[in-house]
């Protein structure tokens, strides 16, 4: 009996091993074959541009609403700030793929928890360069898998979301509503296991 | 010779005169004894306000414009209209938002909202002068009385590191706000069209 239960625990445990590693699908996606080994996100990718937007936050039962700005200050590095309408500045990071610098954050802000989220979002959302794994066909979109994101391409040929996966799960969402393939209008940021969502939309600086 | 002196007297002339200097204490007792009467005598205040938010990294100052309200002795109406539709009211220790339609309120009852409350009412009214949490220097040019203040609190001190107010030398009301955050970057308020003791009816401060 014991040797019974020990093989059942045993396949039981594999079993489970097997179904959490199932990856995210795409509904309706089919596997084509790859037609580029990357993908630019030209959004964020100009060092002249100062990327100026309104920011509404809603986290938990929280909203908080203020001036969103990032600029690519060289190469490989966002600078990315925070103000309240106001002009208080909330956060001020510099983000890069291998790094992130905390210039300021302010003391209700400064939690591990927080600055990691932020640190997150924001490097997807500002990330210029995809190297894609596989490819993918809907009805709607081109598909670019690239390690746990999958890029979402409409019929123009601009970058409509970017999706990050965990496990067979979505994890966050970035959609771009641009007109503009250079500097979307309107950017949310979803996410899909905590109540966080931030909604930014474009301000013409008149100044 | 002559020349090259004459210059580099009118050079030096030209610099004092826009330089700041220091006021004296008798200068300083009678121009708090004037603000103090002109603060007395304000009831109400209508500007317009143009606001510029200065970030070292940007390649232009973020700006913003709008109207407010003041309504002795702290009620207090922020309205944002470009480059979006914002407005903040301060009255009876609440904080009521409306932006762009959605409206919320925030309990100001903490001791850090209440300080800052303080001090956005103080600052246009000009009746700061509190050397309880502030330590302040006076200074003047050819067209303004300064009065710069550096927090006394830590706690105070994480999101600020100067204020200062700019008071016009004709009638010793406020007419430019430079706040200074620990980064050295800043907010600078420039208020316009300023009407004193208008009548303000209180339904425009209500959202």
């Amino acid at each position: 009996m014991p040797k019974l239960m020990n093989r059942f625990l045993l396949i039981s445990i594999l079993s489970l091993h097997v179904f959490s590693c199932k990856s995210y699908q795409i509904p309706d996606a089919e596997l084509v074959s790859k037609q580029v080994e990357s993908i630019e996100n030209k959004y964020f990718s100009n060092l002249e541009t100062d990327y100026i937007y309104k920011a509404q936050i809603s986290v938990y039962d929280n909203n908080l609403s203020g001036i969103f700005i990032a600029k690519r200050i060289n190469p490989t590095t966002h600078r990315v700030a925070l103000t309240t309408d106001f002009g208080n500045t909330l956060f001020d990071f510099e983000i890069a793929e291998n790094s992130f610098k905390v210039n300021y954050v302010i003391p209700d802000l400064n939690n591990p928890f927080i600055k990691s989220t932020l640190k997150k979002d924001f490097r997807l959302l500002l990330k210029n360069n995809f190297k894609i794994d596989n490819q993918l066909k809907t009805k709607d979109y081109d598909v670019y898998k690239s390690k746990k994101e999958f890029i979402f391409v409409n019929q123009n040929n601009s970058i409509q979301k970017i999706t990050t996966s965990s496990g067979s799960k979505e994890k966050r969402t970035i959609v771009f509503d641009a007109k503009n393939t250079t500097f979307a209008e309107n950017i949310t940021i979803t996410h899909y296991n905590i109540p966080l969502e931030i909604k930014l939309s474009q301000i013409t600086n008149t100044n | 010779m002559k020349i090259n002196f004459l210059y580099i007297f009118l050079l030096i002339t030209f610099f004092t005169f826009a330089q700041e200097q220091k006021m004296s204490d008798a200068e300083i007792i009678s121009f708090k004894k004037n603000v103090e009467k002109e603060s007395k005598n304000t009831q109400t205040l209508k500007t317009d306000f143009v606001q510029y938010k200065h970030m070292d990294f940007l390649s232009k100052d973020i700006e913003s414009s709008g109207k407010m309200a003041f309504k002795s002795p702290n009620m207090l109406l922020w309205h944002y209209l470009k480059p979006y539709n914002y407005s903040v009211i301060f009255k009876n220790s609440k904080i009521y938002i409306n932006d762009q339609g959605q409206k919320s309120t925030v309990d100001a009852k903490s001791k850090m909202f209440e300080k800052m409350n303080k001090m956005i009412v103080g600052s246009v009214s000009g009746n700061m002068f509190d050397d309880k949490e502030f330590t302040i220097s006076y200074f003047k040019t050819k067209d303004f009385y300064i009065a710069k203040f550096v927090p006394k609190t830590s706690t105070l001190k994480k999101y600020i590191k100067q204020v200062e107010l700019y008071f016009s030398n004709q009638n010793y009301s406020v007419s430019q706000v430079k706040l200074i955050e620990p980064s050295a970057d800043y907010t600078k308020i420039i208020f316009k069209n300023k009407v004193e003791n208008a009548k303000i009816d209180e339904s425009v401060f209500t959202n």
